[in-house]
């Protein structure tokens, strides 16, 4: 028998810590009962941002999607609808990520960061529902409701990490 | 927060009643078209069918063009031509009218888009 050994860098370890806090919060988060389908405070999202502004893009992907296969396959909802979602959510929001993070000058910070993530998760989600498993207008009368989560869960997403940045930043 | 954070809030927070009244609003496609002269109706058309109605007013002729459920002004004597630049009505309540001609159309459904417009 040979052993198999991974060569790890230290990126890939931190890629493995941020995403075992952004499983975390998206497991705890599943358990919490919700008023309306769909609408979910999404605090994973602050492990992204924070990974975003804290060691860049690619890491804030890495951490995002690593998020959505495992907490699936922890929460039981691996490859059903839900999981589906979920992976679209997770791929706007790195998308429209990676655009915001174009922005020259003083660019984003975590608030703008993590409304652009939030509002780009919602409607990615949304229209993949629309297209796949609920062809029908009356779907649309769900979209106020659903922007209006995701721009408040965004604004305190974004606020609890700013609060997290500024006490790493003392250290 | 940043300049840029600011911008992204507001924008998206303003998004929101734009959604409300996009999905929310009441709005029914019109089934009748109500044409007024001088604040009295005179004529009542449905929108179901294609045609050219041309009314007589303190100036002149207005032609209307009824086509697929939804009306216009074509042409007015007007010089303003605010009724024709109103374009294509064919929601529940919508209104169109040429005040210096006199003449005014009304969309009618059972569920009206407005309640009343003030002008």
């Amino acid at each position: 028998m040979t052993a198999l050994f991974f060569k790890s860098t230290r990126e890939d370890h931190r890629i493995a810590w941020l995403a075992a806090l952004a499983i975390t919060l998206h497991i705890v988060e599943s358990a919490l009962p919700s008023p309306i389908p769909g609408v979910k405070p999404g605090l994973a999202t602050i492990i992204t941002i924070i990974a975003l502004i804290q060691f860049g893009w690619s890491t804030a992907a890495w951490v995002n999607l690593l998020r959505v296969l495992v907490g699936s396959v922890l929460v039981g909802s691996f490859l059903s609808p839900t999981f589906i979602l979920s992976l679209v959510g997770a791929l706007s929001s790195i998308l429209v990520l990676r655009l915001a993070s174009w922005l020259p000058g003083r660019g984003f910070g975590p608030i703008g960061y993590s409304v652009l993530a939030a509002l780009a998760h919602m409607a990615g989600q949304f229209y993949t529902a629309y297209l796949l498993f609920i062809p029908h207008a009356a779907l649309f009368h769900l979209l106020p409701v659903l922007m209006t989560a995701a721009v408040v869960f965004g604004i305190i997403s974004g606020f609890l990490a700013h609060l997290i940045l500024d006490r790493l930043s003392v250290r | 927060m940043t300049r840029a954070d600011m911008i992204v809030v507001i924008l998206a927070v303003a998004l929101l009643p734009f959604l409300y009244i996009t999905y929310w609003g009441p709005s029914q496609q019109g089934d009748a078209l109500h044409v007024m002269v001088d604040g009295k109706e005179t004529m009542a058309v449905s929108l179901h069918e294609d045609k050219h109605i041309t009314v007589q007013g303190s100036l002149g002729n207005s032609v209307i063009d009824v086509h697929e459920g939804k009306a216009r002004f074509v042409s007015s004597p007007c010089r303003g031509k605010q009724c024709v630049h109103t374009g294509w009505l064919g929601q529940g309540g919508e209104f169109a009218a040429c005040l210096p001609n006199r003449v005014s159309i009304a969309v009618i459904a059972e569920e009206q888009r407005y309640d009343s417009i003030v002008f």
